[in-house]
Order: C-alpha cells, then structure tokens, then sequence
C-alpha cells in the first residue's frame, strides 16, 4: 500500500474555523514504548525498525485489540535526531536481512518506511489507510485525528521513532557537505548551533521583560525531576540524574544563552498510540482520552529567524485556535504539556496558551511558584526531553496517561487530570492537540 | 567546584612536594563514563595515594559527578563543568596542572588554553602515576 501525505485540509490552521468537527469523536486509547538508548548498538534486536515494532506491538496489546482490527497507521518515514549513516561506511547486512527488507537497505536502520513497517509486522492483515506525519509525533497525532474523525480509519496506530549513531550531533548530512543551498545559505552558512535561534529570541525577551536565564532553573529542575519519573524515558532508565540548580547554572553556553541543559539529549526511542472512535473504545482494554481538537502553526518568519514579536503572536493565536476548535478556555485546563526542546522556547508557549491567567513576560516569574505534579498548577508533567530525551512524544505519552490515571508516581495530584494540552515543536511551526477525560 | 570543601594551598602550606593536579573527564575517559573509557577508578585511586589533587571536569551535572566519585568511595578535591578549568587553576595552587579527556574541541582545547597540560587517556593509562 502506497503511503498518502495528508491533504492540506487535514491542517486547522487558521482561527474562525469554530468548534473542530470531529471533537470527542476521536480517542486514544493505547500506548507502547521501546526501551531507550543514547546509540544504537548495532544489532538486529534495537535498530530503530525492531524498536518500532515493538512498540506498535505493545499499543496493541496495551489497547487490547486484535491485530486484525487495525485498518489504519500513521508514521514518520524520517527518524534521524541529526545522526546520518556515514558515507562509506557498508550497511550491516546482517542486520537488513534479518528482516524484511525493502528496496532502501537503510529502511529499518536509518529510516522508516510503511512499507518495511508492513512487510515485518505480518499480523497487520487489514491495513487500508496509511498516511505519513513527517517530523515528530505532534504531527502524526494531528493527521491521525483527523483521519479517524473523516472515518478514513476507524482503528489506527500512530508511530514516531528516533535513531541515533555513533558520532557527533547535527555533524553528518547536510551540516557535512562542502556546499549548501537554499535558505540555508545563509541561515547555517557559519555552522551556528540548531538552538540559536531560539536562544536570540530569549534574550530578546529577558531584555524586553527584565528577566534573566537563572530565572528557568526551576523549571529545568522540576522537569527533570518529572522525567526520572518516567520508567520510559532514557534519564530514568540510563542515568537517573537530577539537575538541580547550581548543575544548570554551572553547564556551559551552547548559543548564550541556551547552555548545554536547554539543549536535549539524542537517543534512540520509538513510541505508538493507538486511536480509534469512541464506540470502538469501549471494547478495548485502556480508558478511552478524546480528542477535543487540533490545530497548526504554518506561520513563517519576516527574516531568517523569528523575532520575539513574531513568536509571541503566533504562540498567542495557536492557544485562541486551540480553545476555540475544543470549545474550552484556558481556565479549563488541568495542566500542560507543550514542547520543551529547546526548554527556552517553553515560555512561549505557556504564555500563548495563557495557562493559569500568565501573560507575556510572566512565565519566568510563574516558574518560581509551585510549578510540581502535586501543586494547583502543574508545569510540563511529563518532564519532556529535559526529563526523558529527545523524543518529541512524552508530552503526548503523559497527557493519555494522566488522563487515564495511570501515569504512576508522575500522576498530577494537585489537580484533577481532566483537560491537557500538548504539542509543538516549534512556536513557529508545530502541531498541537487538546485532550479530555471525556467526550464534551 | 565545592567551595566549602576546598581550601586554596599555598606553596608554604604544600611542603617541598611537587604538587600535582589532575582533572579527568568522564565520558569516554573514566571505565564508568558512557562511552567508556579506558581509566578505571581503581587507576585513579591510585593516583590520589601518590599525593595528587584529583577532580573532574565534565558535562555530566556537578551534582552527578560527585554522586559518581562517591560510589566508589573516591574523596574529590573539585568538580567543575566543562569549560571551567581556570576556576580550578584559581582555587588550587599546584606546581603541574594536567586535564585527562577525549574531546579535542572540549577537553585539549580548553585545558591547553587554561595552562593546563593534556593527556589523551591512551597516553595517560601509561603513564607511571596509572602503574
């Protein structure tokens, strides 16, 4: 089957849209995770194809379905965190053949396709929809929704997966070559680091407001903690190291000032949900977490990078389309869970969203009050990739599983999981949901 | 770098010792770090009975490192991050200042420009304060 990219009328992208029409009719219901690591190790068992079907493989058991009745998936082809395979380096053959194998021999090890995913899952015997969510799993939650709430799928896995070699970060691909074109000419042409842009945007905003980088350490630290209260996260997994203050305030500048603990951590992780419609949830194993709506930033910046201006609007305007599609307002929300990689673009965020009553230039202050999965206002409880890596997804894994009560030690207890946001990864380019305990 | 624990020595204070320094990065140096590394803590004990002043200088948060020194019993004299050799060039008063590490943009660069010498941990393990 021929994977379809999503028509752009699967995007709520502009505001007026009133209230999403497929709200509360689409749920998720299961979730499976693969183990993490920092590397692959090079084996057949942990290459970013066996660690995808191993967590597609745990949904469904998770959701308690039969692999029969899954009609739909919904993946990332690309799973690179900036790692390439080398050029001249031979694929392991050992390790292509002990699958399935497409006609790319890197499909399964540095990438992914529906095509491989289908071939070595042969339990899937009914696939009639598969549809790419490129870049992260915000994406692919989006095109998912949207699928099952079109009636294009009515039982549907939703799968992001990361890969990570030996090497240095962001030194391969492109960042390798001897020439560069397009855009980045001139944007990348020096080499600068991937959180330049958004460490220029916080200083900006420390200037305007009168704030200063020591003023995130709480919430780095609250973030972590929340993290090493992941079991599936690398950090409580690997390393089950706190951050506290005077570690965050001691780390070096990777873009001043974003220092080396506003930059996330590259692993290797697959995670999938499985989304289906209400009535079908009723029959599965999990308690169904609905879908109120979804909504996307395709906004592009006046110049090469986003200027605090620009930022502060957009991140404004996805929080009115998000509450407006869900037929919500910020006072609804139980918590939130947007994206943190780069942990100093966070604030944005929260302030868009105006979560908790904050405007622009107060989440910094807001981050010195209770921000703990035990107080009133719950800040990133899922401890996102400061807590668990780079993954793009525990933001997601943490709504379903809040709201499902089964989030563990993580569980909010300051307040009552009914309405969570998540999304992003950009403030500028992103994809977001609103999820609830029920279905209106 | 504990302040509270580290006291800056004069030349008086150390005697007619030649005082020696030695900072090691974690990651890809020390058996513990991820990847590991070739020194093994049983090494570096080694090196501190023959009188040296010891410490790391990693990415790794300040407070993991000194968790790590801890489980293997190993009493430090700094931890700093990365970057932040001079401070221990500042606070410590030695007569030779050596970074051990496996990074040439990390480690050897910033220990060279500190005044530091560099050992890269193949040369250091042969090194006679290892045996």
């Amino acid at each position: 089957m021929t994977p379809q990219n999503p028509p752009a009328s699967f995007y709520r992208t502009t505001e007026g849209l009133g209230l999403w029409e497929h709200r509360g009719k689409v749920a998720a219901v299961g979730v499976g995770h693969s183990p993490t690591a920092r590397r692959w190790d090079g084996t057949p068992e942990t290459c970013v194809g066996a660690w995808s079907i191993l967590a597609l493989r745990r949904a469904i058991a998770d959701a308690g379905v039969s692999p029969n009745q899954i009609d739909g998936l919904v993946l990332d082809p690309v799973t690179t965190t900036g790692a390439y395979w080398p050029e001249g380096v031979p694929v392991p053959m050992d390790v292509v053949n002990a699958f399935h194998p497409t006609s790319d021999p890197l499909d399964g090890i540095a990438k992914l396709s529906a095509e491989w995913i289908l071939q070595n899952m042969p339990e899937l015997t009914n696939i009639q929809f598969v549809m790419y969510g490129p870049r992260c799993m915000s994406h692919a939650i989006v095109v998912a929704a949207q699928a099952v709430g079109e009636g294009l799928t009515h039982t549907c896995l939703v799968l992001k997966s990361w890969h990570n070699f030996e090497g240095r970060y962001y030194q391969g691909g492109a960042n390798a070559q001897d020439t560069i074109d397009g855009t980045s000419a001139i944007s990348r042409l020096w080499g600068t680091p991937a959180s330049y842009g958004t460490a220029l945007q916080f200083a900006e905003y420390c200037r305007k407001y009168g704030k200063t980088h020591d003023m995130m350490a709480p919430f780095i630290s609250n973030s972590r903690r929340n993290g090493l209260l992941f079991p599936e996260g690398y950090w409580a997994q690997h390393r089950p190291e706190p951050l506290t203050t005077e570690d965050y305030l001691a780390a070096r500048w990777i873009a001043k000032p974003a220092n080396l603990f506003d930059n996330d951590i590259p692993i290797m992780v697959s995670a999938a949900y499985l989304f289906t419609t209400p009535e079908r949830a009723k029959d599965m194993q999990q308690k169904p977490v609905y879908i109120l709506n979804h909504t996307s930033s395709r906004a592009t910046p006046r110049s090469l990078t986003p200027t605090l201006e620009e930022v502060e609007a957009e991140t404004a305007k996805t929080g009115r389309k998000l509450y407006e599609g869900a037929g919500i307002t910020a006072a609804d929300l139980s918590f939130e869970n947007m994206y943190d990689g780069f942990t100093l673009f966070h604030q944005f965020h929260l302030e868009g969203l105006g979560y908790r009553g904050i405007k622009c230039g107060e989440a910094l202050d807001f981050y010195q009050t209770d921000i703990s999965i035990e107080g009133p206002n719950p800040v990133s409880p899922s401890g996102g990739n400061i807590g668990s890596g780079r993954s793009r997804f525990w933001m997601h894994t943490d709504c379903i599983q809040q709201l499902q009560g089964r989030a563990g030690a993580r569980q909010v207890t300051g307040v009552t999981p009914e309405i969570a946001v998540s999304g992003g990864p950009m403030p500028l380019g992103g994809n977001f949901t609103v999820w609830s305990a029920t279905p209106d | 770098m504990s302040a509270a624990t580290t006291v800056r020595l004069t030349h008086a204070q150390k005697g007619s010792y030649i005082v020696i320094l030695i900072s090691f990065d974690i990651d890809g140096t020390l058996e513990v770090g991820d990847p590991p590394g070739v020194l093994t803590m049983a090494m570096v004990k080694r090196v501190q009975k023959q009188g040296c002043w010891i410490g790391s200088c990693s990415d790794r948060p300040i407070s993991a490192q000194r968790a790590i020194w801890a489980q293997h019993n190993i009493s430090i004299d700094f931890a700093v991050g990365k970057l932040m050799l001079p401070d221990v060039k500042a606070k410590f008063v030695a007569d030779m200042y050596y970074h051990i590490g496996d990074r040439e943009d990390l480690d050897r660069k910033y220990a060279l420009d500190a005044g530091f010498e560099f050992l890269w941990p193949h040369e250091a393990i042969v090194h006679p304060w290892f045996l």
